[in-house]
């Protein structure tokens, strides 16, 4: 490695490679870690392209990084190499308010934009979680979305053009500024979701929408987990269009009451649900409406407000369960495998009573909430990270969780991606993918320099793919 | 080696899924940019060094060392890891493993010193003590323990202490912001100047460097000084001397004040304002108003209002 070379094109305040560095840029919020040879922040798309010549000459690994919040393993760079920390570039190029889109460069924050959004009355929706430290280039490469995808979409649907360093460092300008396009192959949608493995992003176009002037969010409790199921099938097959629609299982529940003191009624189910509009009539139409379903599958409805103080007191128990999960039990830790799959909206509780089963039959703790609105069944295994046993159990409900969601025609990540830990399951889920996923690395990054070895070239046990971060049996896993 | 001791926090460290939520205020991963400088980066080095990964370092100790107490990572933490605690061991293991590296804590001018023992009774996290050399007594400052709040800078009667340059709240740092801001050309229907002087433990405002959580007034400039109780009165008067027609200090409310010094700084304001009754200046160019943790919106209300009140009272002048 270079190292001389590549200060010499950012500058040598903007590389690293001092053990410290390399450790921490190894890690994300995955259960991996691996690390790179060195860490560069390039300020320009001349230097990022002047890095890829170098790199794919020199066929070194790069691995784009944005907030490293990723829970898959997108930016842990497997291979070593170059991590190319893009947080520097984070301006906001351009917002243009009456074309409803902006321009920005891929290291601007998700929150820092909508806070820049706001005095146009326009946002950009598809935020996930992590929204306070996400960037924008992350969350196109692992193509996220969040809590309001199940009304607004995810990332996918907001890109409409990027501007892409490829493998060679050739610059290519793709898509659009406007909101259809039917000019030839929708290569930035590809890009989307491509976890950094088909080119660098450096510059987004992103679609915009206006802020809604008033937000409803209800609650109801069931008795029965199925119930809630069958009400949330029901709440979209209504034309219903929710801004929000939340589910949280007993073992969540249990989790905030005990760890944070919640107070919420130890019921089988809850579900938070929301409308957001121009109109108040309109959305209180769709509450109504919402609520009528909820009762008619025996639910009660607890709670309904506009207020933002009191939706964010109703709320707040889906808000801190992360925490409370957390905080389950003395000893153990909250672990990122298989937490995000997708199922069909007749199969929500169904897949929550199987994940339950299959906890308890690997002797390991899952709780199933998420985004059922989209789909998306979150879930966490909950163990001691130190015992090796259970971790043996934690892969074989890892294994029967996806079995299962393959089976119901799921998928197997909804919005975390795939990257090191999903890899496996995913892989033997979608062979025909894997194939044209394959041809298309294979025509824009022949080199294999772009975070090489993910998605369909990862390994087959995410287990042993790196070491794990955890002191398992105080030993490491791999070398 | 001193590290085994750090062993205890591997279950609360095993808790933090390493989500990253803890660097969104990070005064320091904002100065720099750099994940390593982030809590949870410094956290991931104290796992690596506890569980042998890495070997502590002079670099990694240097890093562990920086940090303004503010808490705020702990506030963001979404598996409400005790980070600071965690940290500061780490600090207290790494100094007894002897890498003795300089930090963020107040810096003495051994020169200077008098040995008063002033800055003793004004430290709140009992960081100041005072050493005997050769007959002559000199305060000393604890890095495990110094949260850098400022408040002994000011307390000093022999301007021997204060808070490091680099990081943005030095005296001399302050002064430059001022008098850049100073020499700033505003609009023609802009206000007069102000400078709104913020703590670290209440709001916080100033230190999200990429951000603001309100867009600052063109015409004030909103400076964290750390703890108010670091709030001099001179900085105030040279801050009208070069042209600010205004300074509002946010501080944390009577009784909550973590380094129990914004009381210090009221008395200190009231004098102030009867000293400049005497000079013929407006007291009203000086307010102290009480602006709790997460009172955003009443720190934005208040810079308005006395943006407002400050305009009518026109420029300063100070003989």
């Amino acid at each position: 490695m270079d190292v001389a070379r590549l200060k010499s094109i950012v500058g040598a305040q903007h590389v690293r490679d001092a053990i410290d560095e390399l450790y921490v840029y190894g890690a994300d919020a995955s259960v991996h870690q691996a690390m790179p040879q060195v860490v560069v922040r390039p300020g320009s798309i001349d230097e990022i392209r002047e890095i890829a010549r170098y790199a794919n000459s020199e066929l070194i690994p790069i691995v784009a990084r944005g907030a490293g919040s990723g829970m898959s393993g997108h930016a842990v760079p497997l291979k070593g190499g170059i991590v190319l920390d893009m947080k520097r570039m984070n301006r906001i190029i351009e917002i243009k308010p009456d074309d409803m889109y902006c321009k920005v460069e891929p290291g601007v924050v998700d929150d820092d934009l909508n806070r820049a959004l706001k005095p146009y009355g326009l946002s950009y929706p598809p935020s996930p979680a992590s929204s306070r430290i996400a960037t924008i280039g992350g969350e196109i490469g692992n193509n996220a979305s969040g809590i309001r995808s199940v009304k607004y979409g995810a990332t996918r649907d907001y890109v409409l053009g990027l501007k892409v360093v490829l493998a060679d460092g050739e610059l290519v300008d793709l898509g659009a500024r406007t909101r259809v396009e039917a000019a030839g192959y929708q290569v930035h949608r590809l890009i989307v979701g491509s976890e950094g493995t088909l080119g660098i992003i450096v510059e987004a176009t992103l679609k915009l929408v206006p802020l809604p002037k008033f937000r409803c969010l209800s609650v109801a409790m069931f008795d029965k987990l199925e119930d809630a199921g069958e009400s949330i099938a029901d709440i979209i097959a209504s034309g219903c269009e929710p801004s929000m629609l939340e589910l949280m299982d007993d073992i969540a529940i249990k989790a905030v009451n005990t760890t944070l003191n919640m107070g919420l009624p130890e019921v089988d189910a809850i579900i938070f649900f929301e409308a957001d509009g121009k109109v108040k009539e309109a959305i209180d139409y769709e509450i109504t409406t919402m609520q009528e379903i909820c009762k008619k599958h025996n639910g009660q409805i607890t709670a309904t407000s506009y207020d933002l103080k009191e939706r964010t007191k109703y709320f707040s128990g889906r808000k801190k369960l992360f925490a409370a999960l957390a905080k389950y039990k003395d000893g153990y830790a909250c672990t990122s495998l298989a937490d995000d799959m997708a199922v069909p909206y007749t199969k929500m509780a169904e897949c929550a009573r199987k994940i339950h089963e299959i906890a308890d039959k690997y002797g390991v703790i899952m709780t199933a909430y998420g985004h059922c609105g989209s789909g998306v069944m979150h879930t966490k295994i909950l163990m001691n990270p130190n015992d090796k046993e259970k971790w043996e159990g934690a892969k074989k409900a890892v294994e029967a969780i996806y079995d299962y969601v393959d089976k119901v025609g799921g998928v197997t990540s909804g919005e975390h991606g795939i990257a090191l830990s999903k890899a496996p399951a995913w892989k033997k889920a979608r062979p025909d993918l894997m194939k044209v996923m394959t041809k298309i690395k294979k025509a824009l990054d022949p080199n294999n320099i772009l975070n090489p070895d993910k998605l369909m070239d990862a390994p087959d046990d995410w287990y042993t793919a790196t070491p794990i971060r955890y002191m398992i049996d105080k030993e490491k896993t791999a070398g | 080696m001193a590290l085994e001791n750090l062993k205890k926090w591997e279950k609360e460290l095993n808790t933090c899924i390493r989500c990253g939520y803890c660097y969104e205020n990070c005064h320091i991963f904002k100065l720099t940019n750099w994940e390593s400088d982030t809590p949870r980066g410094k956290l991931i080095l104290a796992y690596g060094m506890i569980n042998g990964d890495i070997e502590p370092t002079e670099d990694i100790a240097k890093k562990i060392f920086e940090c303004f107490y503010c808490r705020l990572c702990e506030a963001g933490c979404s598996a409400k890891v005790p980070v600071t605690e965690i940290l500061t061991d780490v600090r207290q293991v790494l100094l007894d493993d002897g890498f003795d590296v300089e930090g963020t804590h107040v810096e003495v001018d051994e020169d200077k010193c008098c040995g008063c023992g002033i800055c003793v009774s004004v430290c709140k996290p009992e960081a100041t003590t005072l050493k005997e050399e050769n007959g002559d007594k000199l305060a000393t400052v604890d890095k495990v323990k110094c949260e850098a709040c400022g408040v002994c800078t000011v307390a000093c009667p022999s301007g021997a202490r204060e808070l490091k340059e680099g990081y943005e709240v030095s005296r001399k740092e302050l002064d430059a912001k001022i008098d850049k801001f100073v020499k700033e050309k505003l609009p023609d229907d802009a206000k007069e100047k102000t400078v709104t002087f913020c703590c670290n433990w209440s709001v916080f405002p100033g230190l999200r460097l990429s951000v603001l959580p309100f867009e600052d007034k063109e015409s004030n400039k909103t400076l964290v000084t750390m703890c108010t109780g670091r709030v001099d009165p001179e900085m105030i008067v040279q801050a009208m001397r070069d042209g600010i027609a205004g300074v509002l200090i946010s501080a944390c409310p009577l009784g909550e004040c973590e380094h129990d010094a914004n009381y210090k700084t009221l008395r200190r304001v009231l004098l102030l304002k009867k000293m400049l009754q005497q000079l013929n200046i407006e007291p009203e160019r000086v307010k102290l108003t009480w602006v709790d943790t997460n009172e955003v919106a009443k720190l934005e209300k208040e810079i308005n209002s006395f943006s407002e009140e400050v305009s009518k009272l026109g420029t300063v002048t100070v003989e």
